[in-house]
């Protein structure tokens, strides 16, 4: 591709690129609504005339509240293009954390859908600050703007906002381990870097058919949302009700011809399961990617096996960095304990430390720390954390590197490819062993009757420390748990076996589908 | 049948409060009231509470969006 004409430096220029080059092409549908790039470059400007004249000035955030709909990419390019801040709120979240990101960012507008109407009315009871809904009319008294004005509004006498690259383009607010949400702030130049170098390595072309399957508070979703258009390939976005149905959202993905999919691991494992695999024709797809956890290699297998002509990759990186390292194999490929998470992407660098913040020899296991173009402004309205999640190299007197601790842990093994090992904070010391949970859940997930697991340390009032595993077994399976137990005796050592294994029926997760452990504690302690 | 359905979902599987009481023409799926896991449970409940098998072919939107959808499914496999 080439871009002769006009640099690309800011999200939008993505969408006026491809507007040019391929005004009739299809750049994002949902369901039954479809949107060309032209359409929705005219689109996106005309909500951007409409927030400028409403008084929205550069840097001003601006709410997403909206489920998994077409109107989210017109809402995202044009509170973009209008120099404003977007803010993806989950429409499913519960009203306090609502109401929490609304005062945290001083929301003013609040951009949404008429199938929200109802969440839209509970909150406006709330003593919040909105001045303004868009997205349906109503009578109320803050202003509302239904989608019908803001696309009747004309353009003669627009102008455009100058953005620069290192303006702030978006928070994406992700549950801190402890207390309140962390918004994590990226610039249009971290998320355009993010763009350039997925839709590089990737090899993204207009031709291509992108899957979106995360909500927009979720950052795989830029993929979707940023790469895609970027490239001028179309982004199916996923609606709601497959995304809960198996079955469905596999038709979907042969119907629609899909050629990149981009999900956690679950997605993936919850279609292979379900038999759909096998009854259309995935030969559409050529890349598989997936992020956010582990993915339990007997399903892994599954699916490399129903899509032997799809290149993989496992990808890597914090919502802080974007995606930042990555690894990419075909179905042919054998693992036999991890999938490795590979080797830093372009424009991107990376060390080892330990715990004295020193670099680890080669081989050993320590926390990886990422200098990168897609790195992060820092934490909104927190300093203190993101002084404390940066690392400074000192070059000279006057010059830093700044990298970012992730808080994973890893090693790079002996064919010096990166593997993650887990979190920092899943790192535990029982009765002074040091201990990795991931390590022993891998090994739980081995078990063929198992088919799911999650391994915590619950403390009991005495400061007893209790290694615990959570399992769901696989249907059918009666296994006892004391043949489990015999299990990881076989393959950890004894301090690392658990010491109680509940049986679950499920988990409860994070809307982004990870297993909620906050929640996961809660339930274990009470049983 | 619709009440036993609306009274299982509104005890046992809701991940948040609801505003209002669950009726059976509300959009289980598109709404955020069921997630994948939700559904595998309601899935299970049906088949051991009704003495029947879903066929995964079955388990799609058309069959299960509402409350009301899926008592219209249940009828027609038991009828």
């Amino acid at each position: 591709m080439e871009f002769k004409d006009k640099m690309i430096y800011t999200l939008p220029n993505c969408i006026e690129n491809s507007a040019r080059l391929f005004p009739n092409k299809e750049a994002f549908r949902c369901g039954n609504a479809s949107l060309s790039f032209q359409e929705l470059d005219i689109k996106t400007n005309q909500l951007a005339k409409h927030l400028v004249d409403s008084g929205i000035q550069k840097g001003d955030r601006i709410g997403i509240y909206m489920n998994r709909c077409i109107e989210t990419s017109i809402a995202i390019y044009g509170i973009l293009k209008a120099g404003a801040v977007y803010v993806p709120i989950d429409p499913i979240s519960p009203r306090t954390r609502t109401k929490f990101l609304i005062e945290n960012c001083g929301i003013q507008f609040l951009i949404t859908v008429p199938k929200q109407k109802k969440r839209v009315a509970k909150l406006l009871i709330e003593d919040i600050s909105l001045k303004q809904v868009i997205g349906f009319s109503d009578d109320s008294d803050i202003k509302h703007f239904s989608w019908e004005s803001i696309f009747s509004i004309t353009l003669e006498s627009y102008q455009r906002v100058n953005i620069l690259s290192e303006d702030m383009a978006y928070i994406i607010f992700t549950s801190g381990s402890t207390g309140d949400p962390k918004g994590i702030m990226h610039t249009h130049k971290s998320g355009l870097a993010y763009a350039q170098l997925s839709a590089s390595l990737y090899k993204l072309r207009p031709q291509d058919r992108v899957a979106n399957h995360a909500p927009l508070h979720f950052d795989i979703s830029t993929f979707g949302y940023f790469s895609a258009p970027y490239a001028g390939a179309t982004t199916v976005i996923i609606p709601d009700a497959p995304i809960s149905l198996p079955v469905s959202l596999g038709a979907l993905i042969a119907e629609e011809k899909i050629s990149i999919w981009y999900s956690v691991p679950l997605a993936l494992s919850q279609l292979l399961l379900s038999g759909v695999l096998d009854q259309h024709d995935y030969s559409a797809i050529r890349w598989v990617l997936f992020a956010g956890e582990n993915f339990t290699l007997k399903y892994l297998k599954g699916i490399m096996e129903k899509w032997p002509q799809a290149k993989y990759s496992n990808v890597y990186g914090p919502t802080e960095v974007n995606q930042c390292t990555f690894y990419n194999f075909n179905a042919k490929e054998i693992f036999k304990d991890y999938v490795p998470i590979g080797d830093v992407w372009d424009n991107t660098e990376y060390k080892i430390i330990d715990e004295d913040d020193k670099e680890v020899h080669k081989g050993e296991t320590g926390q990886l720390l990422i200098r990168s173009s897609t790195m992060m402004l820092g934490y909104w309205n927190n300093k203190e954390l993101t002084e404390k999640s940066i690392y400074k190299q000192q070059i000279s007197n006057n010059l830093e590197q700044v990298y970012y601790r992730t808080g994973d842990l890893v090693r790079q093994d002996n064919l010096d490819r990166l593997v993650f090992l887990g979190r920092k904070d899943r790192q535990v010391k029982v009765r002074g062993y040091r201990i990795e949970l991931d390590e022993i859940e891998a090994v739980l997930n081995d078990h063929p009757s198992i088919k799911e697991c999650t391994v915590c340390v619950l403390e009991k009032d005495n400061d007893q420390k209790i290694l615990t595993a959570a399992i769901i077994l696989t249907l059918g399976a009666s296994t006892e748990t004391n043949e489990l137990i015999t299990h990881c005796r076989s393959k950890l050592p004894t301090y690392a076996v658990p010491q109680r294994i509940d049986v679950l029926k499920n988990f409860p997760r994070t809307s982004s589908g990870k297993i909620d452990l906050t929640q996961i504690r809660k339930t274990l302690i009470s049983l | 049948m619709n009440e036993k359905l609306i009274k299982y979902i509104s005890e046992q599987l809701l991940n948040n409060e609801l505003e209002d009481d669950l009726e059976a023409e509300d959009d289980l799926l598109g709404d955020g009231i069921l997630d994948s896991l939700g559904m595998m449970k309601l899935i299970l409940y049906i088949e051991t509470e009704y003495e029947m098998k879903v066929p995964p072919q079955d388990m799609i939107i058309e069959n299960f969006m509402t409350v009301q959808h899926i008592s219209n499914y249940l009828a027609k496999q038991r009828s």
